[in-house]
């Protein structure tokens, strides 16, 4: 089970380029897409998903490009696209049989696998209400379902958590874990914590470009010693806002403790913390801002 | 003084977002085509067996009766979709909580609504210049007796078509499909009663009185015949010179009413204007009355927009069992069956019961009967078929469906059969007689007609992405051909004599050109997402 990413690129009208020479190769595990609004992770999954084709470059699918033949992808694809709309006058299982016929599913199997992801999206109460009363947290629900419904070898998320309360999050995060282990799964978000809870490796886009792709771990290694946090009071920190990009600053009874990741210690009495994945991910996107902006000038 | 200005603001925001579309070229395109067809001749204005010469105010008087009579019908559909497009992009509810009040916000939307009629109706009174100089017969243009009847004719009865559109989009059984086939009703009754009388919204009555009288001057006599429409070039009218109409003041107080009652109908709809509430619409209170008595009953609670949100039991946890070998194996019936059960869902029982009715009827009625319960069978399931192909993009689940294999091959034909099968079954009783009473061409006619239906369905749905495009021609083409008994346009068997003069034919090759169409748009949606 291998997908492969080639030089992989979007134009869209206006010579707008969505994504650019992408290149990526994955095997089974859940990757975790993290990049701002705007990066292209929604293009790179709709191409993924054989929704859009790309402009230049290619993807392969166990060796087969997916723009080509997608439909030896699509038979064994789950995709959860971040927008998506429901037949309002079906109910959940009417749904679900909907889509698993357009999945081309065995309906004595379809019936089975329903029945278990209603129970696993918590929607077995609401089983037989029309789609049109749910509530976005139901719907995102049902999606998920959706997605699951094939046993998917390759499964594509977009922003799966978005409305979804936090024990539904907690229970969604454990099972793309779950079901990282024996099939590639590819977590599209701007959350840090969805994907510092899942993922078994991180790429990291803007404008389009990759910019990093590794384990948490190695992401983690890449900031070691480099995030500090001191403490400043409350009226002080507009002005260290100005001076130091803070990354994040928490109002406690000593005062403001702010945190920046810097080369250096950016006073001297800060300490040096354990970096979390948000520092990793804050680091390695400044870093090629200022890159960008380097060759720019 | 901020109230007008807020008036002005709705109105142009929405007038911008409207020609900012494609599709409003489309609008001005088939305004410029009604109005060449005037140019050319082949839109007409007779009345007994005569007409004017084609100077200024003829040709003005001509344009405007199109206008009114063309597009007031089509113009409707046109701008019927702007509380709805507020609603599908979520801007309602953000207008819903500014301090608007509902009655602004509907004569915003009268008033944006008359803006895009206008625009048609400035396009075609360009064309009536062209038209002037194509006959040919009177060169100098005099604005006054050209534009006139544009604006006292076209203006309150655009005013009125714009107001009834906002109205129809408040009122919920009638914003939708219902609505559209309502509208098309309410105009064709409308029109042949606007002749006869002497003050009707499109101004047919006050023409008519005005030219017989012109008529009987200049040749002495007039019948009382009056047509407004395509006629053959073969027969020729005698011509008299028209200097156009004596707006009377009881004329212009007439129109001037006109206006005053779009304005009152615009301010009725504020009165059923839901503000964007979804739990006051009645198609959502009577699917949530039934919700909230299963999530009364299930412990579930619901949330303030008529939505229910899960409040309930704790998650089980539950272990995903993999698919067995050979369950992803594509089954064309299970296929047909989900087709067939969206089609079909959400109907009342009242639905299938008149449903039955016109099978019975078509069972029982004699062969004369034949021309109006056949028409009126294929005319029931309208709303249904008019989903098809649009389905997706209308709720948006073109990304899930797309993404499945083979959606060209599996889902598509299973749509089409879907349709396909609803037309066999609802005009099952014609059907049966026909073949009982050994009647083969009519029942070979009738067959086409029912491929003919879901496939022009299938691919208005799939090039329009809406299902109003389909409801709208269709019922153009099932009122001029079966219901009215025009052969070239009988595209199910209702005339007999087009069975005779094999006109299904033309419909069978109809039917074939549309199947391709409809898999080609289907086609170029999948490749330009």
């Amino acid at each position: 089970m291998k997908l492969t990413i080639e030089g992989v690129g979007k134009r869209y009208k206006g010579n707008f380029w969505g994504l650019r020479e992408f290149s990526l190769e994955l095997g089974p595990g859940v990757l975790g897409l993290l990049g701002p609004n705007g990066a292209g992770k929604s293009t790179l999954m709709r191409i993924l998903a054989t929704i859009t084709k790309p402009t230049e470059g290619r993807a392969l699918w166990n060796g087969t490009d997916i723009a080509r033949s997608p439909n030896e992808l699509r038979s064994g694809l789950g995709y959860l696209p971040q927008d998506f709309g429901v037949y309002p006058n079906l109910n959940a299982v009417e749904f679900l049989e909907y889509m698993a016929a357009v999945k081309g599913l065995d309906a004595a199997a379809a019936r089975r696998r329903i029945e278990e992801l209603l129970v696993l999206v918590n929607l077995t109460e609401a089983r037989k209400r029309p789609l049109g009363g749910f509530s976005g947290g139901m719907k995102q629900r049902i999606g998920i379902a959706q997605a699951l419904l094939n046993d998917p070898h390759l499964l594509i998320v977009d922003e799966p958590t978005v409305g979804l309360d936090p024990e539904e999050r907690v229970r969604f995060r454990n099972l793309l874990s779950d079901l990282g282990g024996e099939r590639i799964v590819i977590l599209s978000t701007h959350i840090v914590s969805d994907v510092e809870a899942t993922a078994t490796g991180i790429a990291l886009i803007d404008q389009g470009r990759l910019l990093a792709c590794a384990a948490p771990e190695e992401l983690l290694r890449r900031v070691e010693g480099k995030v500090w946090e001191w403490v400043i009071p409350s009226a002080e920190l507009p002005a260290a806002r100005e001076k130091w990009k803070i990354s994040n600053a928490i109002r406690r009874g000593d005062g403001v403790h702010a945190r920046v990741v810097s080369e250096r210690p950016p006073v001297a009495d800060a300490k040096s913390v354990p970096p979390s994945l948000e520092d990793a991910y804050l680091a390695v996107l400044e870093g090629s801002r200022e890159s960008r902006l380097g060759m720019a000038a | 003084m901020s109230q007008a200005r807020a008036l002005y603001h709705l109105m142009r925001a929405d007038f911008l977002e409207r020609v900012r579309r494609y599709s409003f070229l489309i609008t001005l395109g088939l305004a410029v085509w009604l109005g060449w067809a005037v140019s050319t001749g082949k839109l007409k204005l007779w009345i007994s067996d005569t007409r004017g010469v084609y100077n200024s105010a003829w040709v003005g008087l001509l344009m405007a009766l199109v206008v009114n009579a063309f597009v007031s019908l089509a113009g409707f559909y046109v701008v019927k979709n702007t509380l709805e497009r507020d609603r599908r992009t979520g801007v309602g509810q953000i207008l819903a909580t500014t301090p608007m009040s509902k009655v602004l916000y509907t004569l915003g939307k009268t008033l944006s609504n008359l803006a895009v009629l206008l625009a048609m109706v400035a396009v075609l009174a360009g064309m009536a210049v062209v038209a002037q100089f194509v006959a040919g017969e009177d060169t100098h243009i005099h604005l006054g007796p050209l534009l006139a009847p544009f604006l006292i004719f076209c203006v309150p009865a655009m005013a009125l078509v714009a107001a009834f559109a906002v109205l129809f989009e408040t009122i919920p059984f009638l914003k939708g499909g219902f609505g559209n086939v309502v509208w098309f009703f309410l105009f064709t009754a409308t029109v042949p009663l606007g002749i006869k009388m002497s003050h009707d919204p499109i101004g047919l009555g006050l023409v008519k009185t005005q030219l017989k009288t012109a008529v009987v001057k200049a040749f002495g006599s007039a019948t009382d015949s009056f047509v407004l429409g395509a006629l053959s070039n073969e027969r020729q009218a005698r011509s008299f010179r028209w200097e156009g109409m004596d707006w009377t003041r009881e004329i212009l107080l007439s129109r001037l009413t006109l206006l005053v009652i779009a304005f009152g109908i615009a301010l009725l709809a504020a009165v059923f204007f839901d503000r964007f509430d979804v739990s006051r619409s009645w198609g959502r209170r009577r699917s949530s009355r039934k919700g909230h008595a299963a999530v009364a009953a299930r412990g579930l609670a619901p949330a303030g927009d008529g939505a229910a949100v899960d409040s309930a039991p704790a998650p089980v946890p539950v272990h995903l069992h993999p698919l067995p070998a050979g369950s992803r194996r594509f089954h064309f019936l299970d296929m047909l069956r989900a087709e067939l059960r969206l089609l079909l869902k959400g109907q009342r029982w009242w639905w299938y019961g008149i449903a039955a009715g016109l099978i019975v009827a078509g069972l029982f009625v004699p062969e004369a009967g034949r021309k109006v319960v056949l028409p009126l069978t294929w005319l029931w399931p309208v709303l249904l078929w008019s989903s098809m192909g649009a389905r997706e993009a209308r709720f948006g689940t073109d990304g899930l469906v797309f993404s499945a294999a083979w959606p060209l091959q599996r889902q598509l034909p299973a749509t089409w059969f879907a349709g396909f099968l609803l037309a066999l079954i609802t005009g099952s009783g014609v059907g049966i007689r026909l073949a009982i009473s050994g009647n083969w061409p009519a029942a070979g006619a009738w067959l086409i007609g029912a491929l003919f239906i879901p496939t022009f369905a299938l691919a208005m749905g799939v090039w329009s992405g809406t299902s109003k495009a389909f409801e709208v021609i269709y019922l153009f083409l099932w009122y001029i051909g079966p219901l009215n008994q025009t052969r070239s346009l009988d595209f199910m068997g209702a005339v007999p004599a087009a069975v005779k003069a094999g006109i299904p034919l033309v419909w069978l090759a109809a039917t074939v050109a549309l199947g391709v169409a409809g898999v080609a748009g289907r086609k170029r949606q999948l490749a330009e997402r």
